[in-house]
């Protein structure tokens, strides 16, 4: 991507969006760094002094912020060459746990927001016959865990959606592809929402759900930072063809490697014997 | 537990639905047969002439519809011992022709309606610790195709549902799995809803799409019979303990393979010569 080219981020108020900003501002990219919440715009907004960043008001949940949004970056830079489709969070308990409200909530950010936002660039990009989505996926597109499963679901659907549309906007010279971290020290652990029932103590799986928790912060606390999801940001942006998937880490490397070499029967009996592990 | 086992199916007025319906209830099942359109129940009603099965009103994307038929089975028979979660629909059309509302419907239906079944038969089955949950998934829950991509989404979080439901739910003594067809001569292509925008002359994509739906179309009227499917998830339910995943269908054990075997980037150069169309094509 050349240097003077224009970025949309989605989710900057911290984490992988806001180091993701500052990092394409200094090579010198315009970068329109949404949020939800612009009372959170003060690190980046601080971090951002003199860099190429404008921050912009975008509820991924109301299809009406999304295109104010939009418009607004079309009418500042006329364009868009890179779209990071990045907000998104994690939605903790076991799948009977969740209401209907809670599901939907998890799919509003991390699914149907992201095809908002994407919806509304790729008019722009297939004018331009040209132009770069990338989406902050995940290793828990790839794999399933307990007690992260709504979570992983929405993932997956992200990974159906990165090949989709690969397939149905290369025509238009369009690129897309999905990052996909695996466990990291991010503001992910302070935006996770718990499982109402969780919660209020009245799982039926309370137990071993406190379990999985304490040993994902653990391993979260212990990961390395958002550096590295940056990184292959600016790798698939710099790409002269982008790959379908950036995996980052080497849990997100090694674990899909270990199920794609077991066969499911196997792969199966480990994710038994790993769930066991956490009951009480 | 007495001789015959209680199974709901659900979106059982055609299709896999249908067939599951029949051949479980041949098999010594007592059959709960869901439907939604009462429009659609005379297959289905001359199944239950012959057959013990109970036909239940449920919407999947009606909550009270649901806890209702389940009240109903469970006041009956006292129990529930399989649920096959079979309900959903194609809604076809390119990511970018789909508006929010028929991205979303998609999902209310194939995701959010299966786990609002599940949420209320299982604690039916932790009480007796034992129960059967039989996920309809497909071929697109593994490779998206261009053209039904919010299918494929739907369909690889159907995927990923029944891998986390199946870790969480062992422990109570429930089996979770999932059957995954490929293309079969189902209702499903006379079924499939398409976007407003989709086809339209509006479109930049109708070229796209129009070659994608004909592609479908052959490849569905060459697929094999539904009854083979229903054979499958009857074949599930009797192995203990069920195996995770069942693919249906030669084109989806190929597929899967073929994905499974590939790096990537070959297996989308495959999909690209299988759709001309979608090569880059720059000014």
């Amino acid at each position: 991507m050349a240097s003077h080219s224009v970025a949309l981020i989605t989710g900057c108020s911290s984490g992988i969006g806001r180091e993701a900003a500052l990092r394409l501002a200094r090579r010198g990219t315009t970068v329109f760094a949404t949020m939800r919440d612009l009372k959170k715009d003060g690190p980046l907004r601080e971090a951002a002094r003199g860099l190429p960043v404008q921050i912009l008001a975008l509820d991924l949940d109301q299809s009406a912020s999304v295109r104010r949004a939009v418009a607004q970056v079309k009418a500042k830079a006329g364009r868009i060459d890179l779209l990071v489709n990045n907000a998104g969070y994690g939605a903790f308990g076991a799948f009977e746990d969740f209401t209907d409200a809670e599901i939907l909530a998890q799919y509003q950010t991390n699914v149907f927001g992201l095809m908002r936002v994407t919806r509304e660039v790729l008019p722009l990009m297939r004018a331009q016959r040209s132009g770069r989505i990338l989406h902050i996926g995940s290793l828990a597109g790839r794999m399933t865990f307990a007690g992260i499963g709504l979570y992983c679901s929405s993932k997956y659907a992200v990974e159906a959606l990165t090949e989709a549309l690969r397939l149905e906007t290369a025509p238009f010279g369009i690129q897309v592809a999905v990052v996909e971290p695996g466990s990291r020290n991010t503001s992910f652990k302070a935006n996770r929402q718990k499982a109402g029932l969780f919660e209020k103590n009245q799982s039926a799986y309370q137990a071993v759900l406190q379990k999985i928790l304490d040993f994902g912060n653990h391993q979260s606390a212990r990961a390395p930072g958002a550096k590295a999801v940056v990184d292959a940001i600016e790798k698939a942006a710099d790409a002269k063809v982008m790959k379908a998937r950036y995996p980052v880490g080497l849990d997100a490397k090694l674990y899909p490697l270990i199920r794609w070499f077991l066969p499911d029967g196997f792969y199966d009996l480990l994710l038994r014997r790993l769930y066991a592990r956490f009951q009480p | 537990m007495n001789a015959s086992p209680v199974a709901l199916v659900t979106g059982a007025t055609s299709g896999f639905g249908l067939e599951t319906a029949e051949l479980l209830s041949k098999n010594g099942y007592r059959v709960y047969a869901s439907f939604r359109n009462p429009r659609k129940l005379a297959a289905l009603r001359a199944l239950s002439r012959e057959q013990t099965v109970t036909l239940l009103f449920m919407d999947v994307n009606r909550p009270p519809t649901i806890t209702q038929a389940i009240r109903r089975i469970v006041k009956k028979e006292g129990r529930l011992d399989v649920l096959v979660n079979n309900a959903g629909f194609v809604m076809a059309g390119f990511l970018e022709d789909l508006s929010d509302q028929e991205f979303r419907a998609q999902f209310e239906t194939n995701l959010f309606g299966l786990l609002r079944v599940t949420r209320e038969a299982l604690p039916v089955m932790r009480r007796q610790r034992r129960g059967k949950i039989v996920n309809l998934g497909s071929v697109s829950g593994r490779v998206a195709f261009p053209g039904i991509g919010a299918y494929a989404a739907s369909k690889f979080a159907v995927r990923s549902a029944t891998e986390g439901l199946r870790q969480e739910v062992r422990p109570f003594g429930i089996e979770v799995c999932e059957i995954a067809p490929g293309s079969f001569a189902t209702q499903v292509v006379a079924s499939t809803r398409f976007g407003q925008k989709v086809k339209s002359p509006s479109s930049p994509y109708t070229p796209f799409t129009i070659q994608m739906e004909d592609r479908v179309r052959q490849e569905f009227a060459k697929g094999g019979a539904p009854s083979e499917v229903a054979g499958l998830i009857l074949r599930a339910l009797g192995d203990s303990p069920m195996k995770p995943v069942y693919l249906a269908g030669r084109d989806a054990k190929a597929m899967v393979f073929l994905k499974w075997l590939l790096p990537d980037a070959w297996f989308e150069a495959l999909l690209k010569r299988a759709f001309p169309w979608s090569r880059s094509v720059r000014p």
